[in-house]
């Protein structure tokens, strides 16, 4: 049996699999991982299945004690990973004994480092996933981010299999100004041109009160849509909704199933990976999808 | 703007596209919507569509959300009209759930904003019976259509951060349920002795859109009895 010990949580880490599908009929937002790439990334480089949950450690990872012999990776915002105090390196796999500390910092690069570790994880799945909701208290450790105290274990593999290394050209690199491309929404027509010209021409900035359920856009002019009367419809992850206050906000993985702002479009999902390794402060552009 | 359009259930929706694999349908009818919705909710449901994963009734709309799989295809509009020709019709679920209006928290506000008295607003809001409308904002949170707008009252000024699970509110020209606990800016004006959802449980309610619900006014004695007796 494989075991590591949180002596501390980072500053927001949870258990994430690939996501809660089906049930939101019932409310229930999909959560996941922020960074699907990332995270298919670490689960391949330690040759656990694809469904197989990650740590996802936000803007500072934690420390951690591993008891077991282990296999594990690390892909994503380089926290400057070390392992007894040397450095150890990103998108590769690496063997780790038991007692040894692994430890993060604040990310350098990038806003979220995923940690796969080789086994089977034993985390009761909620609703078909492992993945933690934590507005709704469920999921992962106790539905919350890890903290000192808490344990993983999961169940060894004991097939052989290539450990590998990504090569450097294959390593994404996090700009903190990106521009992603959006389809436009259902309710991209309650812009006026002169509206929708400014939000393509506008770099927004991505707020510190940005989270897993969304990121917050400021920029110095606030996008006016046309006031009409909406009522609450379904929305997904991608989505870019303009609240009355002109400043957009990009629905994410924790976001709600229904909302009553305008849906003036929606980020492409392999541009989503991307806006996921954005730290706040940083910036980003849209960019009308052909 | 749209798509274009299909027939499907009887009538004529409106699509929208909402994302790589998501499509909006709103229905083109402007009575009995909700029915609408609900009643092509279910249909579509049934259906059993390859690669659909999520299906979100909504007051105006259903969001149909595919798994990441599922290449763009302009004939899966039709593919869906043909698929469900008959329309169909469901027995309603009708739902009597106990309110505890003396666990309301806002009253007094409640009182000034409707200039009715808290046993004439508990009369007009349990005699009521009202459709599930949709789930959502937070998980299990319910939306009721059918609120009489003589007890309609304005939102908070500022939202609570914790609302206890069960609250019955009123927010603007709604009213609705907090399964869960959590953030909210509802007047609340009773508790319910269950919460109607379990994340431990597949589905995790019984309720669906769509179905009947009436409330049934308790004492403070009989809350507490049926708390204890349901652990």
């Amino acid at each position: 049996m494989g075991k590591l010990a949180v002596i501390d949580g980072g500053l927001f880490t949870t258990v994430q699999d690939e996501g809660r599908f089906g049930f939101r009929k019932y409310g229930v937002p999909v959560s996941g991982v922020m960074d699907n790439s990332a995270f298919e990334l670490v689960n391949s480089l330690v040759g656990n299945a694809p469904d197989t949950p990650v740590l996802e450690m936000t803007l500072k990872g934690g420390r951690y004690r591993f008891e077991s012999d282990s296999v594990i990776a690390f892909a994503g915002a380089n926290m400057n990973p070390t392992v007894n105090e040397k450095s150890v390196e990103l998108n590769s796999t690496l063997k780790i004994s038991a007692g040894d500390i692994l430890e993060f910092e604040y990310a350098r690069r990038g806003c979220r480092c995923y940690l796969g570790i080789r086994g089977v994880w034993e985390i009761e799945k909620i609703l078909g996933s492992y993945s933690t909701y934590n507005e709704g208290n469920f999921g992962g450790i106790e539905g919350r981010n890890l903290q000192k105290g808490d344990q993983l274990h999961w169940k060894e593999i004991q097939a052989d299999f290539q450990s590998y290394t990504l090569s450097q050209k294959e390593i994404p690199y996090y700009s903190s100004k990106l521009t992603v491309e959006f389809i436009p929404g259902p309710e991209w027509n309650w812009l006026s041109k002169k509206e929708q010209d400014k939000f393509l021409s506008t770099e927004f900035k991505i707020s510190s009160e940005s989270n897993r359920m969304g990121i917050r856009l400021n920029s110095d002019f606030q996008i006016e849509a046309k006031s009409k009367e909406m009522v609450s419809s379904g929305v997904i992850p991608g989505i870019i909704q303009l609240p009355p206050n002109g400043s957009p906000i990009l629905l994410m993985k924790d976001g709600q199933t229904v909302g009553g702002y305008p849906r003036i479009g929606k980020v492409l999902d392999i541009h989503l990976n991307r806006v996921a390794q954005v730290p706040p402060n940083g910036t980003i552009r849209f960019k009308k999808s052909d | 703007m749209a798509l274009g359009s299909l027939h499907l259930n009887g009538i004529s929706w409106s699509v929208f596209r909402l994302g790589e694999t998501a499509w909006l349908l709103q229905p083109k009818v402007s009575e009995k919507i909700l029915e609408h919705v609900h009643s092509t909710s279910d249909l579509l449901e049934q259906s059993k569509i390859d690669g659909l994963q999520d299906i979100i009734p909504a007051y105006d709309s259903i969001t149909l959300i595919y798994d990441s799989q599922f290449k763009y295809d302009p004939d899966i509009l039709s593919d869906i009209s043909s698929s469900t020709e008959q329309h169909l019709s469901r027995e309603k679920n009708i739902f009597e759930i106990n309110v505890c209006y003396e666990l309301g928290i806002d009253w007094n506000e409640v009182e000034v904003k409707t200039g009715l008295s808290k046993e004439e607003v508990i009369s007009i809001h349990s005699i009521q019976n009202y459709t599930l409308a949709m789930m959502g904002f937070m998980p299990g949170f319910i939306f009721l259509d059918g609120l009489d707008q003589r007890i309609a009252v304005s939102r908070k000024e500022k939202p609570r951060i914790k609302v206890p699970s069960g609250s019955v509110g009123i927010g603007g020209n709604q009213t609705g349920i907090y399964s869960l606990e959590s953030p909210g800016g509802w007047q609340i004006i009773g508790r319910t002795t269950e919460s109607f959802f379990d994340v431990k449980k597949t589905p995790p309610t019984e309720l669906k859109a769509g179905d009947k619900i009436r409330f049934k006014p308790i004492s403070n004695e009989e809350f507490d009895k049926v708390v204890a007796k349901n652990g």
